[in-house]
């Protein structure tokens, strides 16, 4: 050692630094490199193989990704761990599932934690941040029905994992959709097909999807949207980590802590489990255009109110609005104002409401990559995954 | 400068060293250091130190004898030549047997006396723990410090500071001390004490290389002697060197009246004399001084007072370099 | 003065140390100078104030309208004082811990440069390599004091003023109180690691100069530079590699299943910094000339 010349000590850190380049950079091209040859298979196949696939026990992480090309939102740092960070930016969240009717899903902030707990027939929400538990239970003249049916109590839990949004999508597949298949892949360490949806309408903002299903259970393991001109995918949700196996009882269980503030709701059961999913729509909600081009209007909303973190607002709102991309999150913030909590207000989200609006005639309107949102003066909202010109024309 | 009175006997400085034919306790070859700035602070040197010499490693401020020393110790990596220590190349293997002083002690100044000694023995891969507080106590004591042994470092006089830098070169036997600058700093009396204590140790067989820019304190206990200026070595050698380097004069003091008969004595002697009140000059030469006076009492003088009076190391300095030797660059 | 010794080394009857002996006895000497400055005491002094001032205070405001405001964590202390050690390592993570690690790592070659003692140890001799890998061990051992510090006041101060109970993890499940201090110990020991990346380039900035304050103060630097390229998204892709980007990562062992990917992850980046500016400092400190 001590007879090394300067030069030679001096190559020590810049090999060093390789080899640590090296350790960082080459597992995941090893990984992506030892995918192995997969039977081949039809599209058709495999969309079937993933309609019918039985919904696997496993966990994993979660991570979602929205380039909806919204103004930097810093929420992120504020609000801790909350749904709101899943309008723009990146999120994590870890899953648990039994496969049947119990399952774990944790939204991770980087010292914070939102989880949603379903326990069968019933389901909390746990927010650290603000250690509140909101405990959802069946209605009581429901139960008995539920038990019967053993089916999805209609609260919470509907995070933006890849399985949900793979069949928003797969149920798009049939009418309006041209279905390819890309190379094979590997995704979360497993080897994978990807399907490519390409919508056929030309006016939707949606370029294609990609639903990456692992090769072994059919699980959709990512989802990737585009819009029509960016290289990297607007909206991607998919396993970074994924474990076939029943979780533990102690994480598919939950009782609230001592000391949260709790509090208790109590919902119906839908009158059939198609119910839940089925394009009955509520009132005051009128649904225009087919497939991708679809746009929702709900009339009479008190955007004012909304914006003021006025809980009864929520209740001008007509329900929800099965948009593609947004339709999760927007779900889950509308959940999360129901749960009273402070972070809305402390958001302002009136000034949030300004920056990411630009003003049209008859009103204001939100243009993401891959959903337009109209917020007419007399009280409408108009969303849809086309051009905001589209929705200015419905609203007239 | 104090008088420069040659007090060593020549013929023990230039004879046979104990330890000398083992080789030398220093060598450079070629030995430069051009700093980054571009400043070449050691040009070339070729440094030779004989085994149990005290070598007397003297120039001016900013000559280049820190940048040499540090060289010859490990701190400061050559441009090019090469350099032994102990006859080794590698310093780190026989810097065990090294004391060194340089440019000024360095302790931490919030540890005693005693704790940066202590501190400076547990360093040492080689020292035994279980002696290291009887070595402490006498290094300390062998430098005048055991009283303020418990003191912190800050409050130190300059003088005990160095003293402190002493004591930590002499926690162990040494073959060799590498002395920079030890009387910095120091009064009148310390200088004293430093050059008693270089010229104890070097009778114990201690190889010195004691470095200064003051030439008078340490001219004194040299047996060797190397002259640096703007980073060259200009001269080195035994103490004799110097004698034939610069002019030795003979001063001869004699009884009024016999003035003209003492002046004939020495040119007989091939003296060139010039005279004034009652005292002789003369310019030395080859001639052997002892003769002299015996001439000079031969023919009747009556001498008064006889002084060899041989060049001063400053005189040598000037002579070889046309400058002041206090002259910094 | 007097001639006590004759030096005659060719004779001399100490048996050599072995080398582990030799390291160890310098090592100690280091860890004793370190941890014994009282300039270092007083950082760690500084630092044990902050979980016993901020236990006192959420004590007495627990009833007023401020409980359960503030940073994460902080509204759990009341309710457990386990807690209290988590939110005091949370709150001094951003800037007093890198401070202290920054005062601590800068100091270690340059403060010895700055005092003259570097040259003396190098020609006691100590080999450069040696001597480095000392100073790196007390500087660590000094940030593992300053985590410790913070923990062990945290601990006493909060069982203290609140008392210790099963905890609640940020998944709203609650352990028992033994597995809930285990993950309270792993958090600290987590943070303590967390910091190594940052000893490293501490120590590389002491090699390069002989002003501590210069080294010093570039450490602290480093660490805030990267928590405000943390906060950029248009550096996303470099985030991960970030030598702050991690810290909060001890978040992980208060979630209900403690991710080791994302642990391991957070060491490794720490690692991986430790290993390059290790090696920098290595090729730094054994080349360079020491002039001071």
């Amino acid at each position: 050692m001590s007879n090394l010349s300067p030069r030679a000590r001096w190559a020590v850190p810049a090999v060093v630094g390789a080899v640590v380049a090296a350790a960082f950079i080459a597992p995941p091209l090893v990984a992506s490199a030892s995918s192995e040859e997969l039977p081949a298979i039809s599209p058709q196949q495999l969309v079937t193989a993933v309609a019918e696939a039985r919904d696997q026990p496993l966990s994993g992480t979660v991570v979602y990704t929205a380039r909806l090309g919204l103004p930097s939102l810093p929420l992120g740092d504020m609000a801790g761990a909350s749904p709101v960070n899943l309008l723009d930016g990146s999120s994590t969240m870890r899953v648990w599932t039994d496969g049947v009717d119990r399952s774990r899903a944790a939204l991770l902030g980087a010292t914070s934690e939102y989880s949603v707990v379903r326990d069968g027939p019933q389901a909390w929400t746990y927010s650290s941040t603000d250690d509140a538990v909101v405990h959802y239970v069946i209605d009581a003249k429901d139960r008995a029905r539920y038990d019967a049916l053993q089916q999805d109590p209609p609260v919470a839990g509907d995070l933006p994992t890849p399985a949900a949004a793979a069949s928003s999508v797969l149920g798009l597949v049939q009418q309006f959709s041209s279905v390819t298949l890309d190379a094979q892949s590997t995704v979360a360490g497993r080897a994978a097909y990807n399907l490519v949806v390409t919508p056929k309408s030309t006016t939707t903002l949606i370029g294609h999807v990609v639903v990456s299903v692992d090769a072994k259970t059919s699980t959709p393991l990512r989802v990737q949207v585009w819009d029509r001109t960016s290289k990297t995918p607007a909206v991607e949700v998919g396993f970074t980590d994924i474990r076939f196996a029943t979780p533990s009882d102690s994480v598919l269980s939950f009782s609230a802590p001592a000391g949260a503030s709790s509090k208790e709701v109590s919902v119906p059961l839908p009158e059939t489990p198609a119910a839940a999913h089925s394009a009955t729509v509520p009132d005051g909600t009128t649904v225009t255009g087919t497939g991708w081009d679809t746009v929702v209007q709900l009339a009479g909303v008190d955007v004012a109110g909304l914006l003021a973190g006025d809980a009864d607002a929520l209740s001008t709102v007509p329900g929800s609005a099965p948009a593609i991309g947004s339709k999760s999150g927007q779900k889950l913030l509308e959940e999360f104002g129901a749960d009273g909590s402070s972070k809305v207000r402390d958001l302002d989200l009136g000034t949030l409401f300004g920056q990411i609006t630009k003003p049209v005639p008859g009103g204001r309107l939100i243009t993401t990559k891959l959903v337009s949102i109209l917020v007419t003066d007399d009280g409408r909202v108009l969303v849809g995954a086309v051009p905001g010109a589209t929705l200015q024309a419905d609203a007239r | 400068m104090t008088a420069p009175a040659v007090t060593v006997d020549p013929a023990s400085a230039s004879g046979d060293l104990p330890g000398a034919d083992a080789g030398s306790a220093v060598q450079t070859r070629a030995l430069t250091k051009r700093f980054r700035s571009g400043q070449v602070a050691v040009d070339g040197i070729d440094l030779s130190v004989p085994r149990g010499a005290v070598y007397g490693f003297l120039g001016p401020n900013g000559s280049g004898k820190t940048t040499t020393i540090r060289m010859v110790l490990g701190l400061v990596r050559p441009t090019s030549g090469t350099s032994w220590l102990l006859g080794s190349p590698e310093p780190a293997t026989v810097l065990s047997r090294v004391g060194a002083l340089v440019e000024g002690p360095g302790f931490h100044p919030y540890l005693t006396g005693r704790a940066n000694l202590l501190r400076l023995d547990a360093a040492d891969a080689t020292a035994d723990p279980r002696t290291a507080a009887r070595r402490a106590s006498e290094a300390l004591e062998r430098v005048g410090l055991l009283a303020a042994e418990g003191k912190p470092y800050r409050q130190y006089s300059l003088g005990m500071k160095q003293r402190l830098g002493l004591a930590a070169a002499l926690l162990r036997p040494r073959e060799l001390l590498v002395l920079d600058e030890p009387t910095n700093g120091l009064d009148p009396q310390g200088t004293r004490e430093v050059r008693l204590l270089i010229r104890e140790l070097a009778q114990a067989g201690t190889t010195v290389l004691v470095s200064s820019h003051l030439l008078g304190e340490i001219e004194q206990v040299c047996t060797h002697l190397g002259i640096m200026s703007r980073g060259r070595l200009l001269l080195q050698g035994p103490r004799s060197v110097l004698d034939q380097r610069g002019v030795t004069r003979v001063m001869v003091t004699v009884a009024p009246g016999h003035v003209a008969t003492a002046a004939g004595v020495l040119r007989v002697l091939g003296l060139d004399v010039s005279a004034e009140d009652h005292a002789l000059n003369a310019e030395l030469g080859a001639l052997e001084p002892a003769r002299i006076p015996a001439a000079l009492v031969h023919a009747g003088v009556d001498v008064v007072g006889f002084e060899v009076r041989r060049p001063s190391l400053e005189q040598v300095f000037v002579d070889l370099t046309g400058e002041g030797f206090d002259v910094a660059r | 003065m007097s001639l006590a010794e004759t030096p005659t080394p060719a004779t001399a009857p100490a048996p050599v140390p072995s080398m582990a002996a030799a390291y160890w006895r310098l090592q100690r000497s280091e860890l004793r100078l370190v941890l014994g400055r009282r300039r270092n005491l007083v950082l760690l002094l500084g630092l044990a104030a902050v979980p016993l001032l901020l236990g006192l205070v959420l004590f007495f405001t627990q009833d007023t309208a401020l409980d359960g405001q503030g940073p994460a964590f902080l509204g759990r202390v009341t309710g457990n004082g386990l807690f209290l050690v988590v939110a005091s390592v949370f709150l001094c993570l951003p800037f007093l811990l890198p401070l202290t690690i920054g005062i601590a790592s800068g100091d270690a070659i340059a403060g010895e440069a700055s005092a003259g003692t570097l040259r003396y140890l190098l020609t006691v001799p100590v080999g450069r390599t040696r001597l480095l890998l000392v100073k790196a061990v007390g500087a660590l051992a000094f940030a593992a004091a300053a985590v410790s510090a913070i923990a062990v006041v945290g601990l006493v101060a909060g069982a203290a003023l609140f008392g210790v109970h099963d905890v609640t993890l940020l998944s709203g499940d609650t352990v028992p109180l033994g597995a809930g201090a285990l993950r309270v110990l792993a958090v600290v020991a987590y943070v303590g690691l967390s910091l190594t990346g940052l000893v490293a380039v501490g120590l590389f900035f002491s090699t390069l100069t002989e002003v501590p304050v210069g080294a010093m103060a570039a450490t602290v630097v480093v660490a805030i530079v990267s928590g405000v390229l943390d906060t950029i998204p248009a550096l996303s892709s470099i985030h991960p590699a970030l030598l702050t980007h991690h810290w909060l990562d001890f978040a992980e062992f208060l979630r209900l299943e403690p991710d080791w990917a994302v642990i391991g992850g957070g060491l490794a980046v720490q690692a991986a910094w430790v290993a390059i500016f290790g090696a920098l400092a290595w090729s730094r400190f054994t080349t360079a000339d020491v002039t001071s």
